[in-house]
């Protein structure tokens, strides 16, 4: 008796959420697979009939009747990759040091410094990204004040470009990339610095062998968190990025919104998820090793 | 710290990161008081004509110099500011409900496939929102429902519910079975010790879980931009459209409330967390 009725209230609490995602996140998920091979139909439509043509146009075996195979997917796709690495990079050099610097703080201290990071997060995206548009601009802040400086004749053009887009990823992923390296960080056992100090080893050294291989977890948990919402992003490219700044998701926004060619956009979305997954199933092989090891 | 130079090096190094977080959002809050319509960057005097403007008070149009024009404008950011809060609303209270449920199941049930349970709900949060809002955009359309308010919610409670369970979750950890047990032991049904014994010991973690998504379905912008009515942008989406069709200083002036606004919110959950600790 008691075992069914805690089975009943075990399915009640679960019923919910099995519902709710099985129709509202595993079917639209598998409606995109579908998708990407259905074939486009006139103004926007699809034909249910079955169409590989989709991936061809991006990898290369188009027909070049119906669908022409252009490299530049394959460009936007492997700029995307590019973006996002860059990107988790240049939040790791950035945060590192500083979660060093704040986990050293007194407890007073600290908790304002952390609170300070996480501030952005609740702060629109919308209108951080706005910020650097305005500062980029050729008659933004920067520009103006190298100019007053008389250290540029001419206002540099950054808006528009790949630098800019890194650099806006880069500012709206910090928190993203500073929280799992605080914590590792401060779990970091110091005594063993100390120790590898004592014993001899230089700085780079006790950085190497026993600062990196302890905060590891946190610097793969950063990397993964970041690399993912930063290889789909459309968002940050679309404000700051010109034509050269294009990413992945300005293209399946472009197939959705504006060239109604939604197969398409479903099968360079497909490529987007599998290098999610990929990165996914990397981290989670890599977590069980360092856990077996430990 | 054996070297006191590297100390003074990686603090300044940490105190420049800092201004380079906070810098932007105070290159704008100073834009916004900006009088000068033409060229933000030239400094002409300070002005609340951007902030009264917002709200139709202001006769200064930039660019149109229409007053009717602005009115319209005014009217469609403040419906835009209603559908947020609406979709807000909703969404954190479905989202809330079905993470709270999902994280007891978890945490309090043995069961065959636990596991697999909570790698599926880490999926919502880490699948890119482009992903996820083309994905909703084809099912609706497919399934011939209209976009509305409501495709807003279901798409925002898909990846909400995984955060609150997160959070809740947390909580669960720290808390101490034996008291459940003791409940248990004294005759409580599974149901009044749920509600009696377990519920209010997880307030604050449904509450931190619920300001969490509360914030994110406030600024959700890709997942929402492909699956809005006509008739139904969200703030975020309205901004969006704002800049794409060109930087105006009212921007600067509601971009300033909204940064003023997520303070007051990120200070009352540090103000709930702290009272967690009591």
């Amino acid at each position: 008796m008691a075992l069914r009725r805690q089975s009943v209230i075990l399915g009640a609490l679960l019923a919910p959420v099995t519902l709710f995602l099985g129709v509202f996140f595993v079917l639209p998920l598998l409606i995109i697979a579908v998708f990407s091979f259905l074939t486009p139909g006139l103004y926007g439509g699809v034909e249910w009939a079955f169409y590989h043509w989709n991936y061809g146009r991006i990898f290369g075996w188009a027909d070049g009747i119906m669908e022409v195979y252009e490299p530049i997917y394959l460009r936007i796709l492997l700029r995307s990759l590019i973006f996002a690495a860059l990107t988790v990079i240049v939040t790791l050099i950035l945060c590192y040091p500083v979660a060093f610097w704040v986990s050293g703080l007194p407890d007073r201290w600290r908790l304002v410094f952390l609170f300070l990071i996480t501030l952005p997060f609740f702060s629109s995206l919308i209108v951080r990204l706005y910020a650097w548009l305005l500062i980029l601009k050729p008659t933004g802040l920067f520009n103006t004040v190298l100019m007053n400086l008389g250290l540029i004749g001419q206002p540099l053009e950054i808006l528009y470009t790949p630098t800019a887009v890194v650099l806006g990823m880069v500012y709206v992923m910090i928190p993203f990339m500073f929280l799992p390296l605080y914590a590792s960080v401060d779990n970091l056992d110091r005594a063993q610095v100390e120790a590898s100090l004592d014993l001899g080893a230089n700085r780079i050294q006790t950085l190497v062998k026993v600062i990196l291989p302890q905060t590891l977890p946190g610097i793969l948990g950063g990397a993964v968190i970041v690399f993912i919402p930063s290889v789909g992003n459309f968002i940050v490219p679309d404000v700051l990025g010109g034509a050269k700044g294009l990413m992945v998701g300005n293209l399946v926004e472009q197939q959705f919104l504006s060239s109604r060619n939604w197969p398409f956009g479903s099968a360079l979305s497909m490529i987007i998820m599998a290098v999610v997954l990929t990165v996914l199933l990397i981290a989670v092989a890599r977590a069980r090793k360092v856990g077996g090891h430990a | 710290m054996r070297n006191p130079w590297g100390w003074v090096a990686l603090t300044a190094f940490s105190l420049l990161f800092f201004t380079f977080i906070y810098a932007p959002l105070f290159v704008i809050i100073g834009y916004s008081f900006n009088s000068n319509p033409v060229n933000m960057m030239i400094w002409e005097g300070f002005t609340f004509d951007w902030y009264t403007g917002l709200f139709g008070l202001s006769d200064r149009a930039t660019g149109v110099g229409n007053r009717a024009a602005y009115i319209e404008s005014t009217d469609q950011m403040l419906a835009a500011l209603r559908t947020s809060l609406t979709v807000a609303l909703f969404t954190t209270t479905i989202s809330t409900v079905i993470g709270t449920a999902t994280a007891i199941a978890l945490a309090r049930y043995r069961f065959r496939g636990r596991g697999a349970y909570n790698g599926f709900l880490m999926m919502p949060m880490m699948m890119p929102d482009i992903v996820l809002g083309i994905g909703l955009l084809i099912f609706f359309v497919t399934l011939g429902m209209q976009l509305s308010l409501l495709t807003i919610i279901i798409g925002h409670c898909t990846f909400l519910t995984s955060y609150v369970f997160i959070i809740v979750q947390a909580r669960m950890a720290g808390l101490d079975p034996a008291l459940e047990e003791a409940s248990a032991d004294l005759g409580a049904s599974e149901w009044t010790t749920l509600r009696k014994v377990l519920l209010p010991q997880l307030a604050p973690g449904i509450m931190g879980g619920a300001l969490l998504a509360f914030v994110i379905s406030m600024d959700d912008l890709v997942i929402t931009y492909f699956i809005s009515g006509v008739g139904d942008t969200t703030l975020p989406v309205f901004i969006f459209g704002m800049i794409r069709r060109g930087v105006k200083p009212e921007i600067n002036a509601i971009a300033t409330l909204i940064i003023l606004a997520s303070v007051i919110i990120a200070a009352l959950g540090l103000w709930l967390r702290s009272r967690k600790i009591d």
